[in-house]
């Protein structure tokens, strides 16, 4: 008796999960008339309209690309095994076990010929446009690289979320491992937290992309300079970083000048925005396009007067764009993860 | 044509999965079972590993422990009785940065090399849910010892004996206990991640994934994994109360 009744109870709660879904699905489909007969074939053409947005139920779109300011560079860095690193109550620790030889094979891949053509091209292959580009004097590499041994076997990379989200990872990572027998362990967060990681002695070495931090990691003694190469930070890849927001656009950055002139027009008019506020590379760029005037910096207490328009969400991107959704804001995000929230319609349900 | 404008037109395409706008969470979730698709199996197969073995060593622990807690009496059991029900709420993020400052690189332990795999996870969630099993049992024992208590003396017999006899009386309320603590295994999010870094084909478990495609904007397929993880509880929970009605009474 008490079994049947169990499994009713939990039976009755999943169906209700489920037409709670269904009935956010069906109401997003419904606002796609158009889309929705072509929905049910799966090799449907991209022909129709490509022009007209993609998705009808997401009203955010790109308003402000390929600006200079919005530059997004990724930088790989190896961490140092002598580096100064301290415990959580600010001792010294001396001896932390970093994976040095894996590190440089891995980073001598990816720099090599094979490495860096794979992703450059990354994305073509689908749909015609590199989701990365190769950033011009990138440093290189075309030496041996050295097969994994049982001690150096396991790589741990830290990095920022894009570049694993993208799938740019996925794509290349499984090459090197098969080509030289390591194992690349991914962990992605912000690049303030991948960082963080790679301070704990969590990580062999980190793929980031906010300069600044990445300056301070090297300043003070957490990266090393790799043999034959020049520098401590390898930028190797880099893309654009898209401002989005409302397709009324009321603050009208799409026709303001620079990226700079179109978050000062947002900070003039108080439109909503919505911040990431949680250290990642987006977060650290967001930070440098704000007028100086405004003072905007990643403390709280910097932008404690803007609470009636501005936002700092401290979650993932894909959180965020669902807040700039639903508040009208403005919002700067990474091209791929827009694209995919964008071929989603939004759905959050 | 635009590149934007096409790239847009090819959703599930950084999932890496076939799949459509339009399909419904559910057509998707069943799509992903049927496919077979190798990192969802790998993403089972580790949520199953972590939260049967952290709820079943929470159990092993956590039994013994509530059934003495609840049918002894001593000085000192009542405080024992209240820190563990603090225990109880101990948010699971702070277990996590708790062991993941123990295990880190520049940690007491960093040498064990535990951070960011299984073993750490069942660790993190065993520390979670074994007081609620002691809460549990205790609360019940507590409530029955006086009989079995009387039954025992009149019986006379020893102390282990009445232990068995009290963990006999026991066997329905071990089995609700059991489903509570894999409901918590199984729909803890923040020690996993935090302790297993979601690292994928190694650490990554259904919650910690549902979370990571949230934030890549990707949520039919977080809901699609949602309703998976649905069905699995469901199921666990059908299979533990059959062997729960065939077991007692």
């Amino acid at each position: 008796m008490k079994k049947s009744i169990s499994c009713l109870l939990a039976l009755a709660m999943l169906l209700g999960t489920l037409s709670a879904c269904g009935g956010g699905q069906a109401s997003s489909g419904s606002q796609q008339p158009a889309s929705s007969s072509t929905g049910s074939s799966t090799s449907q053409p991209a022909g129709p309209a490509p022009e007209a947005p993609a998705a009808p139920a997401v009203d955010t779109v790109i308003l402000k690309e390929a600006d200079d300011k919005m530059i997004n560079t990724y930088t790989l860095l190896a961490v140092n095994p002598d580096a100064p690193f301290v415990d959580a109550d600010g001792k010294a620790v001396a001896d932390v076990a970093v994976n040095t030889a894996g590190a440089e094979a891995l980073i001598q891949w990816l720099l090599s010929d094979e490495g860096m053509t794979m992703a450059a091209e990354f994305g073509q292959a689908d749909f015609g446009d590199s989701l990365f580009y190769l950033l011009e004097g990138a440093p290189s590499y075309s030496g041996d690289i050295a097969a994994a041994t049982d001690e150096t076997k396991t790589i741990r990379l830290s990095t920022t979320t894009s570049v694993n989200d993208s799938g740019l990872l996925g794509s290349l990572l499984p090459v090197f491992e098969g080509k030289y027998g390591y194992t690349v362990e991914v962990q992605s967060a912000g690049t303030g937290k991948a960082i963080a990681a790679a301070k704990y002695g969590n990580a062999d070495l980190i793929l980031v992309h906010a300069k600044s931090q990445e300056e301070a990691f090297v300043e003070e003694g957490f990266s090393y300079v790799l043999p034959g190469f020049e520098s401590e930070r390898l930028s190797f890849l880099y893309n654009y970083f898209v401002l989005c927001g409302p397709s009324d656009d009321p603050a009208g950055v799409k026709d303001s000048a620079s990226v700079l002139d179109a978050f000062a027009a947002i900070a003039d008019g108080k439109h909503p925005f919505i911040s990431r506020g949680d250290g990642s590379g987006t977060h650290t760029k967001e930070l440098s396009l704000w007028p100086e005037a405004l003072g905007i910096t990643a403390e709280a207490e910097s932008f404690v007067d803007y609470t009636d328009w501005y936002t700092s969400a401290n979650a993932g991107m894909g959180e965020c764009l669902v807040m700039a959704e639903e508040t009208h804001g403005y919002i700067l995000t990474d091209k791929a993860t827009f694209l995919t929230f964008q071929a989603n319609g939004g759905i959050m349900e | 044509m635009e590149a934007g404008a096409e790239l847009a037109l090819r959703p599930g395409f950084f999932d890496g999965k076939e799949g459509h706008t339009m399909q419904t969470a559910l057509q998707k979730a069943v799509a992903l079972i049927l496919s077979g698709d190798r990192e969802l199996g790998n993403i089972l197969l580790v949520t199953a590993k972590t939260s049967l073995s952290s709820s079943l060593i929470a159990l092993l622990l956590g039994v013994p422990l509530g059934i003495w807690l609840g049918a002894s009496r001593f000085r000192g059991r009542q405080a024992l009785v209240v820190l563990n029900r603090t225990l109880m709420g101990m948010p699971p993020v702070v277990c996590g940065l708790f062991l993941y400052l123990l295990f880190s690189g520049v940690g007491p332990f960093g040498r064990m090399k535990l951070l960011f795999t299984v073993p750490i996870m069942v660790l993190a969630q065993v520390l979670l849910i074994t007081p609620l099993v002691v809460g549990n049992l205790e609360t019940y024992v507590a409530g029955v010892a006086p009989a079995v208590r009387e039954t025992a003396l009149g019986l006379s017999l020893g102390t282990g004996k009445t232990f068995l006899l009290l963990a006999n009386e026991c066997v329905y309320s071990i089995f609700s206990t059991y489903l509570l603590a894999f409901a918590r295994a199984i729909a803890e999010v923040g020690a996993v991640s935090m302790v297993g870094g979601a690292i994928a084909w190694k650490t990554n478990v259904m919650t910690t994934a549902i979370m990571q495609y949230t934030n890549r904007g990707n949520f039919s397929l977080g809901i699609a994994l949602g309703l998976i993880l649905m069905t699995v509880s469901l199921l666990v929970n059908i299979l533990v109360s059959l062997m729960q009605r065939r077991l007692s009474r």
